[in-house]
């Protein structure tokens, strides 16, 4: 049997790779398409999945892993602090106050998004330090932070002070009181690279944000950090089982699910679409192979006269497909490897024909392209790959192994 | 006397030349091949010697008579190979990507048989018996028409067979060439004491077998 099998073997490797040459046109032009299709969805895979890391590490920094959110306001925050702290699996917690205030500076108005955070707890669960582009965050008791989109739209820098109004003031109105707005100094500028974020939003203390909204010592909500090794969705779910109604835990992929969906919709795109340029390649094996096959009719008859089966002529012609298909998955890999390593160099060079040196930073705000390896990606690629080949290869395979004896023999 | 090898009784073929007409091609063939014996057919073109040649083989049916190989019956089916015969046609059919002694040696794998040293052996000897064995390592592309068929010669016999059938193996050759190249055939023909059906154009060369044979209006008469 294995002896019936090997000629196969080593015939389709000698009709891919004549003796003497190092491979025919069509051996490498097919295996050119191969790796070029396999290259190019192994760089593009590559970078989304980099892509989805720092977006995954970026909603991890700004939300903390896991938020416990509740539709009223939680009173007792030191003794749910205790409890949380306590609980299996949690490594730190910060509560928060959150809401919507209207600041003025000069003549300019905005309605940010407002974030009161604990200035002695917060940083064990998000590391504001990385934003802070000027100021320190241990003045957060002394006045208020600004996004850098925030700080240009009201025309301020650290050490303005601007007036904040809450929505107290709405209240006062309706009872004929007037509430004066609070003036704040701005002891900090922060950039956290989430558009959403950085267009309008400002950081302030825990007090400063429950004296603005009248919540003594309420909060909105605790942000949790997760001890290593345990699993944020499961430990949601303990949390969820014991937090009484209104409190909920969402972990930061619950929080921003759509966004995460729309991930992952993009890249299931990108590798539905690319993968044609792999069918593509496959259809030029198979046409290869079927010319090859009109070719060597003859030589088909002569090899079936000497006592091949059927299934043997068939795999004569899988065999260039299983042969054509894994170098080119193999370089195709190497290529894109190669490709991602000098990722860099190639966009700066390519970038710096056209456009200004800062372009990437200033339009993406990223001049290196991240860039994540997921083996699962190469296994599918690959699989995929093959299977496309070998099923290109079935056609030619079977017109091979049913062509008629006589006739290929007579044809001349 | 020789144990008979192939014997073909009353074989008729016909095609169909219209929707209700058939044409005959041949009919009552009778032909014995005894083990050692060459016999050759000559005929006009389209007499149908080649379509004799295939039926005794195997390869092309027929519409009645009965064909008798080594004492076994021989069909035409869907698998073309028959054990003990072996083909040799007018173009060489060599895999051009194979050296002439992978030539040699490719019926012999596709058999599923092991290709070990005396089977190589056998391929070297076949070669040298055939003056190619300077060529062993060289592709067929490289060889002349003359030489290419010693190739397709050499493979033949490779497979050990009882009985070759030759479907004018010297038709694509020059009238020099085509002589070194049947007295080459016949010699190793006999050699091996392997039988054969030569079909030629060249009476000259069917002449030189045990019995030859013309294929003129359907009837095989014997000529020798």
């Amino acid at each position: 049997m294995q002896l019936a099998f090997m000629w196969t073997l080593k015939l389709a490797l000698h009709y891919l790779f004549p003796k003497g040459r190092i491979g025919t046109f069509f051996t490498w032009m097919s295996i050119a398409g191969i790796a070029l299709g396999v290259m190019v969805l192994t760089v593009v895979l590559s970078i989304m999945n980099g892509f989805d890391k720092t977006i995954h590490s970026k909603l991890i920094q700004i939300n903390g892993q896991i938020k416990i959110l509740s539709t009223s306001i939680i009173e007792d925050c030191t003794q749910w602090m205790h409890t949380l702290e306590n609980f299996e699996g949690v490594s730190h917690v910060t509560p928060f106050v959150q809401g919507i205030a209207l600041v003025q500076h000069g003549d300019y108005v905005q309605f940010p998004r407002c974030l009161g955070v604990d200035a002695k707890t917060v940083q064990s669960v998000l590391p504001l330090n990385t934003f802070v582009r000027s100021g320190d965050i241990a003045d957060l008791n002394q006045g208020v932070f600004v996004t850098k989109g925030l700080a240009q739209t009201l025309n301020v820098n650290v050490g303005d002070i601007f007036d904040i109004y809450s929505p107290l003031s709405l209240e006062a109105i309706k009872r004929d009181e007037v509430l004066l707005p609070k003036e704040l100094p701005i002891v900090g500028i922060f950039e956290t690279e989430w558009a959403e974020i950085d267009k309008n939003t400002l950081l302030c203390s825990l007090e400063t944000l429950q004296d603005l909204y009248g919540l003594a010592n309420g909060v909105h909500g605790f942000s949790l950090s997760v001890k290593a090794g345990t699993s944020v969705q499961q430990l949601c779910s303990k949390l969820n089982a014991h937090l009484p109604k209104p409190l909920k835990a969402y972990s930061w992929m619950e929080l921003d699910a759509d966004f995460l969906h729309i991930l992952k919709l993009e890249k299931a795109m990108s590798f539905f679409v690319l993968l044609f340029v792999i069918l593509v390649a496959c259809f030029s094996i198979s046409s290869g192979l079927m010319s090859s096959v009109v070719r060597k009719t003859r030589e088909i008859a002569l090899l079936r006269i000497w006592g091949a089966r059927r299934w043997q002529i068939a795999a004569l012609f899988c065999w260039q497909a299983v042969f054509l298909s894994s170098i080119g998955i193999l370089l195709g890999f190497i290529g894109g490897i190669s490709v991602l390593h000098y990722r860099n160099d190639v966009i700066r060079c390519l970038t710096g024909l056209i456009f200004p040196k800062d372009f990437l930073w200033n339009f993406y705000s990223f001049s290196n392209l991240p860039v994540a390896y997921a083996w699962q990606d190469f296994a599918l690629v690959g699989s995929l790959t093959f299977i496309i080949a070998l099923l290109a290869a079935i056609i030619p395979a079977l017109k091979a192994s049913f062509s008629l004896v006589t006739r290929s023999l007579r044809s001349e | 006397m020789n144990k008979v090898l192939l014997i073909a009784d009353k074989l008729t073929k016909s095609f169909a030349s219209s929707k209700t007409e058939r044409f005959c091609l041949w009919h009552d063939i009778n032909i014995e091949i005894s083990e050692g014996e060459a016999m050759a057919i000559c005929g006009e073109s389209g007499s149908g010697k080649s379509t004799l040649l295939f039926a005794l083989g195997g390869l092309e049916g027929v519409d009645s008579g009965t064909i008798c190989f080594c004492n076994q019956m021989i069909y035409h089916h869907s698998n073309p190979y028959t054990p003990g015969i072996s083909y040799i046609f007018q173009h060489y059919y060599l895999i051009e990507e194979l050296s002439v002694l992978e030539n040699l040696l490719i019926p012999v794998r596709v058999m599923g048989e092991k290709v070990n040293a005396g089977v190589k052996d056998q391929a070297h000897r076949l070669l040298l018996e055939l003056g190619l064995e300077k060529f062993s390592h060289q592709l067929p592309k490289t060889l002349s028409g003359g030489e290419r068929q010693r190739v397709a010669i050499g493979r033949t016999f490779m497979m050990n067979p009882r009985l070759i059938l030759a479907d004018e193996p010297t038709g694509s050759l020059d009238e020099q060439t085509s002589l070194r190249v049947i007295q080459m055939f016949f010699s190793v023909c006999q050699k091996f004491k392997t039988s054969f059906i030569l079909v030629t154009h060249n009476e000259n060369f069917a002449m030189q077998a045990n019995k030859y044979c013309r294929l003129e209006q359907g009837e095989l008469k014997r000529c020798k």
